[in-house]
């Protein structure tokens, strides 16, 4: 039984006697062909996974030249780069749009789910089906209407006129995966803080909130990723310049007269930093939230 | 402080199910009520309709002269401990003891000490930087106390405090739940399914079955004088020996299977109403302290079968059986605390020097002053 939902691991048996038994075994088990076969997979995996980065990485250290040869090292597509696109702008832009869109989509998923899970009001079962519903629609296909609402609404080269177009298609997921994991607060703990003093707000912030940290951590890394890597968006609505998203930025080079394939890997490995942080940051809670469920 | 009054509660949940029906109970001021019964009487329900977390269907609940029946927990000034503790786990020790005195906006220092004195009581000093999932079962159950008891709350409420700590730790800190209770002089409700705990702990204790308040008293009179086969058969450990019997049309003999034992006339000025039961059947009990196994005795007897014996080092449990039949009430499982019950089987209480061997017949002397009489219809005990 885990009433408080924190698990801890217990800590490894050194005292007792059959311990050197058990570590010999280990050793022996590191060597067994099935062992090797997981090594082996697992290495093949990360190869593939981390082939495009070192391509990334070594392209963008070539000129055009060079890289048309196939050899020698310089910095002159990353210079380029930064010539010729506004990456401090592109790059602020794109933090703008993300940051925006995670916070409206954690305040929507975070209350809806929040009341979904323990507000027990009726018919929440049909809201419900209704949100994952909204999971199966493709951005793709909304997008041509949702484009033609936006002019009519100006909000084509607004940051908010995207920000809207993210929330709308993260929320139903982030909202699924909030419910799912309020469901999970035992509700003695909600009573408990009613008999301390809270109602239903105080609840929702001071208890729910706080123990729900790995799944807004999980919620943050999921809608991160692709609203920063995004292009479909972010090419339709915001087009301007002064608008323009990095990922944008990166398109409007690919699709120029001349191509430099070494400037778009310099960016290209320019626009991963950033999730690949976001991911770093959190994902010490991430791993908790997303196995949530087997430990409840 | 305040003495709570509850008048004709009802509870109909909404799907419609009735698990309250009709209760009226009061707890005065620093008295330490016992709701005990088995699991699914509505004791939750109870409580929790104290707490305010639970609507009342009908009837008044009131605290002192105020009528509490809409008004939400956080106003009540109630303090709960629940069966599984409920503490906040992202939450230290001390932020979880002093989380509704933060909620009242006491001022830290004051907030301060009040934790650290509790801490004191609960023996919680050393962990207070912890958080919950670090701590033992028993010192979690500490906190869940540390955090009802900082409050200095008008009604306490736990709803199975003890439940889920082990036999050893259960016993000591009934103790420690009992001298907390009188040391703060707070209106109590104690929900336990365990009639060991509700019968050592209780100033009262109310035995509740089905959503209905079978009967509420000090608990020597619950064992001494239970109002109905229920709160006999669910009160005391091992359990009442409970038999349908007949009395004969003269009410000299008590029939008992194909045994039948002597009434003395003075047992029928005591229960004047038994006479009424001449030449009908009834249900008696007897508790097992009750019945002696001897091999000579000037006491009535009856003769059974010895199945099992049970040694607990200061007594022996004779289990034997006889060919009356055993009655159960309904609703008890007979498995609480000593085992199982089959049909025509009793328990006796003997000196651990008995010489008793199983399989042997014995004679089973009855005090017949300790006798309770049922009526087999309504259950009802007979009394005067
Ligand atoms: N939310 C609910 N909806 C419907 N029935 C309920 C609900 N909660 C409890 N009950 C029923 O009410 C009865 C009493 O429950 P409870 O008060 O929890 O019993 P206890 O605490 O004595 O074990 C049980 O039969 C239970 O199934
Ligand atoms: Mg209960």
């Amino acid at each position: 039984m885990n009433v408080t939902g924190i698990k801890i691991d217990s800590p490894p048996r050194t005292s007792n006697g059959g311990s050197t038994k058990v570590e010999s075994h280990k050793r022996r088990l590191s060597t067994s062909p099935g062992r090797v076969a997981i090594f082996v997979v697992l290495s093949i995996v990360s190869v593939v996974i981390m082939y495009p980065f070192y391509f990334m990485a070594v392209t963008s250290m070539r000129s055009q030249s060079q890289y048309e040869l196939g050899k020698g090292f310089s910095f002159a597509s990353w210079i380029r780069l930064f010539q010729s696109v506004p990456v401090a702008k592109e790059m602020l832009n794109s933090l703008i749009v993300c940051t925006f869109a995670i916070v409206i989509i954690l305040a929507l998923a975070t209350s809806a789910g929040f009341a979904l899970a323990k507000a027990h009001f009726r018919g929440h079962g049909f809201v419900l089906l209704g949100i994952v519903g909204g999971m199966m629609i493709p951005v793709q296909s909304i997008i041509i209407p949702e484009y033609v609402n936006f002019v009519r609404l100006h909000l084509i080269n607004n940051y908010f006129g995207a920000i809207l177009v993210y929330v709308a298609v993260g929320t139903p997921f982030a909202t699924f995966l909030m419910t799912t994991y309020f469901r999970g607060i035992p509700e003695e703990l909600i009573d408990a803080g009613r008999c301390d003093g809270l109602g239903y707000t105080g609840v929702f912030t001071r208890i729910a909130l706080p123990i729900a940290k790995p799944a807004l951590a999980t919620v943050v890394v999921l809608q991160f990723i692709p609203i920063w890597n995004d292009l479909l968006v972010g090419l339709l609505f915001l087009q301007e310049p002064n608008v323009r998203t990095f990922t944008v930025g990166l398109g409007v080079l690919a699709s120029s007269r001349v191509v430099s394939i070494p400037g778009l890997m310099a960016g290209s490995l320019l626009s991963t930093i950033p999730a690949a942080a976001i991911y770093v940051i959190f994902q010490k809670y991430l791993v908790s939230g997303l196995t949530l469920g087997a430990s409840k | 402080m305040a003495t709570v009054t509850l008048e004709n509660i009802k509870k109909s949940y909404p799907n419609g199910f009735e698990a309250v029906h009709g209760l009226d109970l009061s707890v005065s001021e620093g008295e330490f009520m016992v709701l005990v019964g088995p699991s699914g009487c509505g004791k939750t329900t109870v409580l929790r309709m104290v707490a305010g977390l639970e609507e009342v269907t009908s009837g008044t609940l009131s605290f002192g002269n105020r009528v509490m029946n809409n008004v939400p927990p956080r106003d009540r000034d109630i303090a709960m401990v629940f069966q599984n503790y409920a503490l906040y786990p992202h939450m230290s020790v001390a932020d979880n003891i002093g989380f509704a005195l933060k909620l009242r906006k006491v001022p830290k220092n004051d907030l301060r000490q009040q934790v650290s004195e509790a801490a004191g009581i609960l023996g919680l000093t050393n962990w207070l930087d912890q958080k919950p999932g670090q701590l033992s079962g028993g010192q979690r159950q500490r906190v869940a106390m540390g955090r009802a008891i900082v409050r200095e709350p008008s009604v306490f409420l736990m709803d199975e405090p003890l439940s889920n700590l082990d036999a050893k730790l259960r016993v000591q800190m009934r103790a420690e739940v009992s001298r907390i209770q009188r040391k703060l002089g707070v209106a109590t409700f104690y929900v336990t399914h365990d009639q060991t705990e509700a019968m050592t702990m209780g100033d009262r204790v109310a035995v509740l079955n089905n959503g209905s308040l079978q009967q509420c008293d000090v608990p020597q009179v619950l064992y001494d004088r239970p109002k109905n086969i229920f709160v006999a058969a669910f009160i005391g450990s091992p359990s009442m020996n409970l038999y349908e019997a007949s009395l004969s049309d003269d009410r000299t003999t008590l029939s008992l299977g194909s045994q039948s034992i002597k009434l003395p006339e003075e047992l029928f000025k005591v229960r004047s109403r038994l006479t009424n039961y001449a030449g009908r059947k009834l249900v008696i009990g007897a508790r097992p302290e009750h019945l002696t196994i001897a091999g000579e005795s000037d006491q009535p007897y009856i003769k059974g079968d010895v199945d099992l014996i049970e040694a607990l080092g200061s007594e022996l449990l004779v289990h034997f059986s006889i060919d009356a039949r055993r009655v159960q009430a309904a609703g008890i499982q007979e498995d609480l605390e000593t085992g199982f019950s089959i049909s025509g089987e009793g328990v006796a209480k003997a000196d651990p020097r008995t010489k008793v061997t199983i399989g042997s017949r014995v004679q089973i002397g009855i005090y017949v002053e300790g006798i309770q009489f049922f009526d087999p219809s309504s259950g009802d005990a007979i009394w005067d």
